[in-house]
C-alpha cells in the first residue's frame, strides 16, 4: 500500500473509537444530558470485552458484552441524573473514577496482575474493518435518526425545551434515559473497538482521555452527528500526524492538545457561535 | 447527618463486597487500611500529608461551587501551581525567608491563571466552565509535560520532572523525619479565612447569593461576570497553592504526575463537607485516611489499592444531592453582552 494509504488507515484506526463516543455524547447532549463519563463508558467498554473474550474464547461475545456494559454505565449516569436528582456534571466525574478505578480493580481479580491484562482472542483485521465501517454507518443511522424519526424529536426537544415534550405527553426523563442507554452503547462500542480491535489486551488508563476528545469533537462538530464524527476524523488526523510528523521536532504535545484548544476555541465562539442545546445540562424536574 | 451514616455504611458494604470478590478477607482489608493510616506517628503523619494535599483542591472546589460554578478544573489549576513552583524553585538559590513565600505565591498565581482561563471564558463570552476545565485539565498535563522535559528542563533533571529544589526552599517540617510540614497550617488557616469570608464579607455574601439566586443577585445589582471570573480565579488560586505546597513540602521537585488525582477526589470532599470549609477539613481527613491506607492495604490483606477510586467515585455519584442544582440551573442562563 502507499504510503497515503498507510496514513488514511492509521487516520482511521484513532477516528474509529472516537468517532463512536462522540456519536454517544451527541444523543446525550441532544437529549439534555451533559455526558462527561464518556471516558468511563469508554473505559468499562474496554475492559468488559477483554474480560469476556478472555473468560468465553469468543470475542463477539466480548463485543456484545462490552457495549452492553457501557450501555450500562451510560443507564447509571441516567439513573442518577433523572431519577436521584444527581448533578449531571458530578455524577460523570464520579463515573469515570469509578470506572477506571473498577476496571484496575477488575484487572487484577480477573487476570490477577495489575496494569495490563494477557492478550486475548480480539475481533481480528476483519473485524475491526467492520466496525469502522460501523462507526460512520452509526453517524448516517444517528442522523436520521434524530432528524426524520420521531425518537429523534422528542430526542432533540428534551434537550431544547424538556417541558414543551412533557405538554406533549411524554416524560422527558424517560427520553434522556434512552438517551443514557443509546450513548454509553456507543461509548462502549468505541471501548471494544479499542482493545478487541485495534489491540487485543486491556491495559490501565488505555483510553488516555478519548472520551475527552470526543466530547470537544461533539462541540467542533455543533453537536450533530455528522458534524461530530467530521470533528473526530479531524483529531484522528492530528493523533495519525503525531507519528509522522515526530522527527520534525513540533512538539508532540501541541499536536496531543489540539483537540481541547480546538474545543476551548469554539467555545468562545470564535468560528462561529456554538450553540450547546437549550437544556444541554439542565436538570428537569417536575 | 443520619443519611450520611447511611451512606457511608452503604460504601463500607459495598467495599467489603468488592474485597471479597478480590478475594480477600474484608476485615483484614479494613483492618491494613486502619493501620496503614493510623496505626502510628508516621502512618498519622503521612494521613495528615493526604489530608493538607486533598484540602487545597477541596476548598477550591468548595469556593466555586459556592458561587453557582463548577471547577472540575481544580486539577489542572494544581499541576500548573505546582509547575510555577518547580520550574523557579529548580533555579532559585535564596534563603528561605524569601523563596518560601515566593514560591507558594507563583503557585497561586500559577492556578489563578489556568482557572482565570475558564472564568474568561464564562464571564465574557458565556461558554460552559464545565466543559473549558476539563479540557484545560489534559492541556495542562500536556504543557507541563513540554515544558519540564523541553524548553524548561533543568540541569540533572531525569524524566518528566524538574531537579530538585535547594533545601532552603523546603517548606519547614512540623514533626522531625516526617513529610508534614507547614502547609497543613496554611490548608487549615485558608478554611478558616474561606468560611469569614462567606459568612461576615460583602464579597462573600455576593458569591454566594451569585450562586444560590443568580436573577435575584443581577437584580440587585451584583454583577454575575465578574463574581464568575473572580470566583474562577480565586478557586484556581487555591488550587496552584495546593500544588507548590506538594512540590515544595512533598516532593521537593515538581513531577508531572504529581497529583493522583487529588482535584477530582476533591469533588467527593467538598460534597462530603457539605462545601462548609470547615466540614471539609474534617472530610479531608477522611478520605486522606483512604488514600494514604490503600496501599497498606493492597500491600498486606492483597486487596487491590484500586478499590479505593472505585469506591470514592460511587460516594461522588451518591453524594451530589439535588441542593447544588439549584443554583447551577440557572447560572446556565447567564445573561449574554
Amino acid at each position: 500500500m502507499s504510503e497515503f494509504g498507510h496514513f488514511i488507515d492509521l487516520v482511521l484506526v484513532k477516528a474509529t473509537p472516537l468517532i463512536f463516543a462522540a456519536l454517544g455524547g451527541v444523543v446525550c447532549e441532544r437529549a439534555g444530558i451533559l455526558n462527561i463519563a464518556l471516558e468511563g463508558q469508554l473505559t468499562v467498554g474496554a475492559f468488559t470485552g477483554v474480560a469476556v473474550s478472555y473468560g468465553t474464547g469468543n470475542p463477539i461475545l466480548g463485543l456484545v458484552a462490552g457495549v452492553v456494559a457501557g450501555a450500562l454505565v451510560g443507564l447509571l449516569l441516567g439513573v442518577a441524573a433523572t431519577r436521584f436528582g444527581v448533578d449531571q456534571i458530578v455524577a460523570g466525574t464520579g463515573i469515570n473514577l469509578l470506572a477506571l478505578g473498577g476496571a484496575a480493580f477488575g484487572l487484577t481479580v480477573v487476570f490477577g496482575q495489575p496494569g495490563a491484562s494477557s492478550e486475548v482472542r480480539a475481533l481480528g483485521l476483519r473485524g475491526e474493518d467492520v466496525l469502522i465501517a460501523c462507526a460512520f454507518l452509526g453517524a448516517v443511522l444517528l442522523h436520521l435518526a434524530l432528524y426524520r424519526t420521531p425518537w429523534g424529536l422528542r430526542t432533540r426537544a428534551s434537550g431544547e425545551n424538556p417541558r414543551a415534550v412533557r405538554s406533549a405527553g411524554v416524560d422527558p426523563r424517560n427520553v434522556r434515559l434512552m438517551a443514557t442507554l443509546l450513548g454509553g452503547a456507543l461509548a462502549g462500542l468505541g471501548g471494544v473497538y479499542l482493545s478487541l480491535g485495534e489491540l487485543d489486551l486491556y491495559s490501565d488508563n488505555m483510553t488516555s482521555g478519548r472520551g475527552f476528545i470526543a466530547l470537544a469533537a461533539v462541540i467542533f462538530g455543533r453537536w450533530t452527528p455528522l458534524g461530530a464524527t467530521g470533528a473526530a476524523l479531524g483529531f484522528g488526523a492530528l493523533a495519525a500526524l503525531q507519528f509522522v510528523l515526530q522527527r520534525t521536532g513540533i512538539p508532540s504535545e501541541l499536536m496531543q492538545a489540539l483537540p481541547y484548544l480546538a474545543a476551548l476555541a469554539a467555545l468562545t465562539g470564535i468560528a462561529g457561535r456554538a450553540r450547546a442545546p437549550q437544556a444541554d445540562g439542565v436538570p428537569y424536574v417536575e | 447527618m443520619i443519611r450520611g451514616l447511611w451512606l457511608g455504611l452503604g460504601l463500607v458494604v459495598i467495599a467489603a463486597a468488592a474485597m471479597l470478590l478480590a478475594g480477600a478477607n474484608p476485615l483484614l482489608g479494613f483492618w491494613a487500611l486502619f493501620r496503614g493510616a493510623l496505626g502510628g506517628e508516621r502512618q498519622i503523619s503521612e494521613t495528615l500529608v493526604q489530608t493538607t494535599s486533598l484540602l487545597f483542591p477541596s476548598l477550591a472546589v468548595a469556593f466555586a461551587f459556592r458561587a453557582g460554578l463548577f471547577n472540575i478544573g481544580a486539577e489542572g489549576q494544581l499541576i500548573i501551581g505546582g509547575l510555577a513552583a518547580g520550574v523557579i524553585g529548580a533555579r532559585l538559590e535564596t534563603s528561605g525567608l524569601v523563596a518560601i513565600p515566593l514560591l507558594l505565591i507563583a503557585g497561586a498565581t500559577g492556578g489563578a491563571a489556568w482557572g482565570s482561563i475558564a472564568g474568561v471564558l464564562r464571564a465574557r463570552f458565556g461558554g460552559n466552565e464545565v466543559i473549558a476545565t476539563l479540557m484545560l485539565n489534559i492541556i495542562a498535563g500536556l504543557l507541563a509535560n513540554y515544558l519540564v522535559v523541553g524548553p524548561l528542563h533543568s540541569p540533572g533533571a531525569t524524566g518528566a520532572e524538574t531537579a530538585e529544589l535547594p533545601h532552603s526552599s523546603w517548606l519547614p517540617g512540623l514533626l522531625p523525619d516526617t513529610r508534614l510540614t507547614i502547609a497543613l497550617l496554611i490548608a487549615l488557616a485558608l478554611a478558616f479565612v474561606l468560611r469569614w469570608v462567606f459568612d461576615r464579607t460583602v464579597f462573600g455574601y455576593e458569591l454566594r447569593a451569585a450562586g444560590d439566586a443568580p436573577e435575584a443577585a443581577r437584580r440587585a445589582g451584583i454583577n454575575l461576570a465578574k463574581t464568575a471570573f473572580l470566583a474562577m480565579a480565586l478557586s484556581g488560586a487555591m488550587a496552584g497553592l495546593g500544588g507548590a505546597t506538594i512540590v515544595t513540602g512533598v516532593l521537593h521537585r515538581f513531577n508531572v504526575s504529581l497529583s493522583p488525582g487529588y482535584g477530582f477526589i476533591a469533588i467527593a470532599v467538598a460534597l462530603v463537607g457539605d462545601l462548609d470549609p470547615l466540614k471539609i477539613i474534617l472530610a479531608s481527613f477522611a478520605f486522606g485516611i483512604l488514600q494514604s491506607g490503600a496501599l497498606t492495604m493492597q500491600a498486606f490483606a492483597h486487596v487491590p489499592k484500586d478499590v479505593v477510586s472505585f469506591v470514592e467515585g460511587l460516594a461522588i455519584v451518591a453524594l451530589a444531592a439535588r441542593r447544588f442544582v439549584a443554583g447551577r440551573k440557572q447560572m446556565t442562563a447567564l445573561p449574554q453582552e
